[in-house]
């Protein structure tokens, strides 16, 4: 059926529903044969599909750009190219540390460009200082492993043999690296291959209405569906990076959104300095579209269920609504060339929690809390051949509470990412899990409670070397229209002879001896909404079940409690004197709540805003 | 055996569908009737006594029943968790609370996504002192009195179903042995189900999860099994009574019901079967299955005529891994309704008109447009539906399409053909889900259209997958029932054993594996004894998990029939070919390579009644009876003859575009298809060379 036809409702539903479940299929294609833990188990990869002028189709997830294909060949395009690059700097910000390598597949049907396939992943390893790559201590990108700006890793279906065997040397895990490669491309071709069937079927200049179709539907969700649950105006908020690695202070991302009835600015303005270690993130390139495209997804928390926010994808139609303004070059946002990005996954959290913040302003409160649920922990060791063996794992945190629940608790980010069982675990690392629990009051406390985070111990049976890449030790991350913050991350170290050593949550190398038990407590959600608004029921439940303690369920929420077990029951008449009281002597309540720890800092005059700036946590809770 | 008479019961949602073969003739009788969802068994027996009176057949001349059941399915999708608990090793009570911390679909779905409900809340999860470490060690002997104390607690607050799941279990189930002895003693009234029984195998999350759906459906599956067979009894006399399993083998319901958990599928997998027969019956050995319902549309891969199990199953959220035919489903089907979605897109399903009040044009107060009412506006459906019992109301159809369309600026046509078109696609992406997704090229298998409405747009489905081959059944409609009837009785077992195999060079490891597969051989040689299977009947394959030494994911192999060193070689040589198969790549004398679990399936062949099936011989061209105008969006309105499947023979063939009707179903053939009838009545059609 090569026939043109004019794009009508059918084929843009058509188009667009298969748009999508190609999507699913390279997922599943670059999971099926990637080799890295980091990539299979902790599904830290994206993929995307593109028209030929490099604007997003797909909409799950966020991806990487096709500018830098452009920038760096022009023209020189051709069937069987692969591209590839890792430069944070030289891809336009696209790539986000040197761990994400990424494949680019130009898609021709005949000798007409059409469209783009793109697959990065985070590899186990692509050298650098520690094992891993993703060194704390480190001053500048070449500490962290190769740096490979955009090249043909193919040209022609030619293979470049020598920038290939450069790439692979440099890694640790060099059959991993290779491996996920080529998982790469192969998931690329296929995407390539759905986009070709559709051009065969409908005709290009269909399918090319389609893609616009595709880029307007989601600016036009938006507009009409989002938009109008945001009032008007120009509204400030920040959040802040506890430390780079180097230095312990408040490293600050900050924000001023302007709202109009269809357009939202994000300007940057005011972000504090770049650090010296790697907590910079390069997103000034190429009009903000990365970051542009990242942040947009926030806005589907305003959709009328969490049912139909997971039907709105956002694609390029997102820089239809959105649009960015940086500072001057050399802060957080704007590095300069070559200041390391390692762990930036700090500043990418916290980009959508100033974002969110925001919009709660701009909300009455109607949005979620903060959750942080990026860190990486791991140990590393090497056997009498001096192989390494690198154990790593990503602990989710608590979600937020937000107007329609209670934070999930222990949840991840990054979408199907999966913690390793106590089971596999044991079978191939020398370690024994002596906990895997979820710690009482780490939710923030609200009308609707954050998530928990985790409480694990695992015993070390070899000597080795831990490392922790790890924010909000200090920090929490914030409550919401009256939710509290909620409780940071921990690691600690329980040494064979009783000790205790509380270690920093950016560390390198620490040794670790067999027997020792390392503990690990990580973040809890922000609550949302009042707590002496939460249900009491719901409270006891808590209790029952161990979420919450007693102290807690009075301190925080002024429920009373009688009996203990299966025979817990609120004694309501105490709980309406104490919420009584409570509400008496807290007075107004906050829109935000970042935590004792903060409100330390801000009481001793530690928090500073710059020239134009005041504090913009000075706001009221909405209705809860 | 003394009757020769064999029954098969498939309960559907709507209908319970029965079929009996008289083994001595070959004749098939079938017959439908009422399900009963308050009372299942009485559907049944209602059936039973239908086809008894349809054949002219006593009930002593019966010879087995055999059941696909939708009990266990029912009670996990009613979510009937209340009253579970849970005992898990010290330290891990929040194991299911935990889960894989995972989060569905997209990047930042973390802000909005609600984690469902866990099966048992955390205040009736119990920590139990004991400790083994992975290859089965005891680290801290078990606290039997904690145990006792704990169980009374849980028993007070009100739990009657107790799942058991202790760290390395699979292991060592000394643990959990004891714990299950002492509460058959001491707790009589309770069901109990231990991961070690249930699910040897390594992931804690993931066997709990498996073992508490296991005991969730289990006061379900023996209640409605018990009274079935009591039941049947009294009518037979005592025949076989046996269950359809997720695996696609039966066994005996008091065997199912001690471990229902494999009966999940045991409703779609005789489709499943029926199909395989069909093609077998075709010489088509690599096919896909599409069985499409009134709300949903089941759909399998199989290939050289052998069912494929995954245990990457997941039911409701909660992951099942007990091995099950790979069976996707997709929320389209003949009753599925046509929407306008947000951007004004169209959409189809997964919300349904169901059997009651159906699709408009069945005139029983349907309002909503669905896939049913479309096909029939635009002539793919005849004027009446069941042999004319079921006159289609075309215009209040074509009025409700009329309206419909003016949303999106077409005409009733368009619209009905764009919603044909959109409901291809859903059931095109549940076969790429088992197809493309598992790294299987669609082109290469043949599509297997059964189900009241699988036949009528499966050959666009094949087109937009580019599939050249389309084969329906005789009686699409009743293939499930059907399917029971060529079944086996058939038995998973599996435990870990996690060893590097080194090249199988190691013959203390050899031994080891050699062991357990001997043990697993044994048990299931007893257990097919038990279920009545003549020894002589009864055949073991043998199989194993692998995996890169590294990696967290496993691949599945069998071997024919070796043992010891042979039998490790084989596996590894079997492994690195299926991983090259899967993945498109492998590391075949580069990379160490470790089993994970030994795994043996028992199988017990029951003797197949010979079909009577083939219809006369056809003449070649067959005169067709009637000519009917047929809406396609690339064409517009055609004239297309249409065909009674009854009156076409063997070797007729027709071109498309054709329709072919029937009692319970209507094919279409578009456009550059050419189907041909075989000599067992498939209908077998073919995409000509454009």
């Amino acid at each position: 059926m090569n026939t043109t036809r004019k794009l009508g409702p059918i084929e843009l539903e058509v188009i667009t529903g298969t748009i999508r479940s190609a999507e699913v299929e390279i997922e599943a294609a670059v999971e099926r044969a990637a080799r890295s833990p980091m990539i299979r188990d902790q599904h830290d990869y994206r993929v995307g599909l593109y028209d030929a002028r490099g604007r997003k189709l797909t909409g799950r997830s966020y991806g990487s750009l096709i500018e830098p294909v452009f920038e760096f060949f022009g023209d020189d395009i051709n069937p069987g190219d692969v591209f590839f690059w890792n430069d944070p700097y030289n891809s336009a910000g696209s790539c986000g540390h040197v761990p994400d390598l990424c494949t680019t597949v130009p898609i021709f049907v005949g000798e007409r460009l059409i469209g783009f396939s793109q697959v990065f992943g985070h590899h186990d390893d692509v050298g650098g200082c520690v094992p891993g790559s993703l060194p704390v201590q480190v001053h500048d990108q070449w500490g962290e492993g190769l740096v490979v700006p955009p090249i043909k890793l193919y040209d022609r279906g030619v293979l470049n043999e020598t920038g290939f065997r450069i790439i692979e040397r440099n890694s640790r895990l060099s059959e991993h690296l290779r491996g996920d490669i080529d998982s790469e491309i192969g998931a690329c071709q296929l995407g390539s291959r759905r986009l070709v069937e559709l051009a065969e079927r409908y005709g290009i200049e269909t399918l090319e209405a389609g893609f616009d179709g595709i880029i307007e539907n989601c600016a036009r969700t938006i507009r009409e569906e989002l938009f109008p649950k945001i009032e008007d105006g120009v509204y400030t908020f920040e959040d802040y990076i506890e430390c780079d690695g180097f230095t312990r202070q408040l490293f600050a991302m900050r924000v001023t959104m302007t709202k109009t009835a269809d357009k939202i600015t994000l300007d940057f303005s005011g972000t504090d300095p770049e650090a010296e270690g790697p907590i910079n993130w390069a997103i000034d390139y190429c009009e903000g579209r990365f970051v542009r495209k990242w942040m947009a997804p926030v806005l589907r928390c305003l959709a009328s269920s969490p049912e139909r926010a997971a039907e709105i994808d956002i694609n390029e139609g997102a820089l239809d609504v959105i649009d960015v303004v940086f500072p001057e070059k050399g802060t957080l946002v704007t590095p300069h060339f070559g200041r390391p990005t390692g762990l930036r996954f700090f500043i990418l959290l916290r980009s959508l929690g100033i974002f969110a913040g925001a919009l709660a302003k701009a909300t009455g409160g109607q949005m979620p809390a903060d959750h942080e649920t990026i860190r990486i922990w791991g140990m590393h060791s090497r056997d009498e051949q001096g192989k390494l063996s690198l154990f790593r794992e990503v602990l989710g945190g608590g979600g937020p509470g937000r107007p329609w629940a209670d934070g999930s608790d222990v949840v991840h980010i990054v979408p199907n990412s999966r913690n390793l069982p106590a089971e596999f675990s044991e079978q191939r690392y020398p370690v024994l899990v002596e906990q895997l629990a979820l710690r009482p009051d780490s939710g923030g406390a609200g009308k609707h409670r954050g998530g928990l985070g985790y409480d694990k111990r695992i015993r070390a049976l070899k000597d080795c070397m831990l490392l922790s890449n790890a924010d909000r030790t200090d920090l929490n991350p914030y409550g919401v229209n009256g939710g509290r913050a909620g409780g940071n991350y921990s690691i600690l170290l329980q040494r064979a002879d009783g000790t205790e050593e509380v270690l920093d949550g950016m560390v390198d190398n620490v040794p670790v001896r067999a027997g020792d038990v390392v503990r690990l407590c990580t973040t809890g959600g922000g609550g949302w909404g009042d707590p002496l608004a939460r249900d009491p029921e719901t409270v006891r439940y808590d209790v029952l079940c161990g979420n919450v303690t007693l102290a807690t369920a009075e301190g925080r929420y002024g429920v009373r409690l009688v009996g203990e077990g299966p025979g817990l029951s609120v004694d309501a008449a105490g709980t309406e004197d104490l919420r009584a009281k409570l509400t008496a002597e807290r007075g107004d309540v906050a829109m935000f709540d970042r935590g004792e720890h903060f409100d330390r800092i801000k009481a001793d005059g530690g928090v500073r805003w710059p020239e134009g700036w005041t504090d913009p946590d000075d706001c009221l809770a909405g209705r809860s | 055996m003394t009757g020769s008479f064999r029954v098969s019961v498939d309960t559907g949602g709507t209908f319970t569908d029965v079929i009996g073969v008289d083994a001595s003739s070959g004749e098939l009788f079938a017959v439908k009737t009422p399900s009963n969802r308050e009372d299942p068994s009485r559907a049944l027996l209602e059936g039973v006594a239908k086809v008894l009176e349809a054949a002219g057949k006593t009930p002593e001349e019966i010879e087995l029943v055999i059941h696909g059941t939708t009990t266990a399915t029912n009670a996990v999708l009613e979510h009937e968790f209340d009253g579970i608990g849970l005992l898990v090793t010290t330290g891990f009570r929040h194991l299911i609370e935990i889960a894989r911390q995972s989060v569905p679909d997209g990047y930042g779905n973390s802000y909005f996504w609600v984690k469902p409900p866990r099966i048992v809340p955390l205040h009736l999860v119990r920590e139990v002192p004991e400790r083994l470490a992975y290859d089965g060690t005891v680290l801290e002997p078990l606290d039997l009195g904690s145990v006792r104390t704990a169980a009374a607690e849980l028993v007070a607050a009100g739990v009657n179903r107790l799942g058991v799941c202790l760290l390395h279990a699979y292991a060592n189930d000394k643990h959990e042995r004891e714990i299950g002895q002492m509460l058959a003693e001491e707790f009589p009234d309770l069901f109990v189900s231990l991961s070690s029984v249930v699910l040897p195998e390594y992931r804690e999350y993931e066997r709990a999860m498996t073992t508490l759906i296991d005991v969730m459906v289990k006061p379900y599956c023996k209640t409605y099994l018990g009274a079935a067979q009591r039941d049947l009894d009294k009518v037979t006399g005592g025949r076989p009574f046996l269950i359809m399993q997720s695996n696609g083998g039966v066994v005996s319901a008091e065997t199912a019901g001690d471990k229902p958990v494999t009966m999940l599928l045991s409703g779609p997998a005789g489709g499943v079967l029926g199909a395989i027969e069909a093609a077998r019956s075709a010489g088509v050995r690599d096919l896909i299955t599409l069985d499409v319902g009134g709300t949903s549309t089941d759909v399998a891969l199989i290939e050289d005529l052998k069912i494929r199990l995954t245990s990457e199953t997941v039911i409701e959220n909660y992951p099942v891994k007990v091995p099950m035919i790979d069976i996707a489903t997709v929320g389209t089907g003949g009753g599925s309704i046509a929407w306008q979605g947000p951007g004004e897109s169209l959409k189809v399903g997964p919300k349904s008109a169901g059997a009651y009040p159906g699709p408009i044009s069945y005139g029983r107060g349907g309002t909503a447009p669905t896939v049913t009412d479309a096909a029939a506006i635009l002539g793919r459906l005849p004027d009446a539906l069941v042999g004319g019992e079921l006159s289609l109301a075309k215009d209040a159809a074509r009025s409700a399409f009329t309206g419909f369309g003016t949303q999106f600026g077409l005409s009733a046509e368009e619209a009905a053909a764009g919603v044909l078109e959109v409901a291809v696609i859903g059931q095109v992406a549940g076969i790429r889900q088992v197809s493309t997704l598992k790294g299987r090229d669609p082109s290469a298998y043949a599509l297997v259209a059964f189900g009241g409405a699988g036949p009528l747009l499966a050959n666009e489905v094949a087109e937009a997958l580019g599939m050249r081959r389309v084969l329906v059944p005789p009686t699409p409609g009743n293939l499930s029932a059907f399917g029971l009837q060529v079944s086996d009785v058939k038995r998973d077992y599996v435990r870990t054993l996690v060893r590097d195999l080194d090249a199988g060079n190691d013959a203390t490891v050899v031994d080891e594996i050699e062991k357990v597969w001997l043990e697993l051989e044994a048990a299931g040689r007893g257990e097919l004894r038990a279920e009545g299977v003549p020894t002589e009947q009864v055949s073991l394959v043998r199989g194993a998990d692998l995996r890169y030494v590294g990696e967290g994911y496993e691949v599945s192999v069998v071997i024919d029939d070796l043992s010891g060193d042979d039998a490790v070689r084989a596996i590894e040589a079997a492994f690195h070919e299926e991983h090259n198969r899967v993945y498109g790549f492998s590391y075949a004398g580069e990379q160490q390579v470790e089993v994970v679990a030994l795994r043996v399936q028992a199988l017990g062949e029951l003797h197949r009644p010979t079909l009577a099936t083939a219809p006369r011989s056809g003449g070649g061209t067959p005169v067709p009876t009637g000519t009917r105008s047929v809406y396609w969006r690339s064409t517009g309105w055609i004239d297309c003859p249409t065909y009674d499947r009854a009156a076409l023979g063997d070797g007729d063939s027709v071109a498309g575009p054709a329709i072919v009707e029937e009692y319970g179903s209507t094919y279409v053939v578009p456009t550059g298809w050419d189907a041909t009838v075989d000599h067992f009545g498939n209908i077998l059609s073919e995409r000509k060379d454009a």
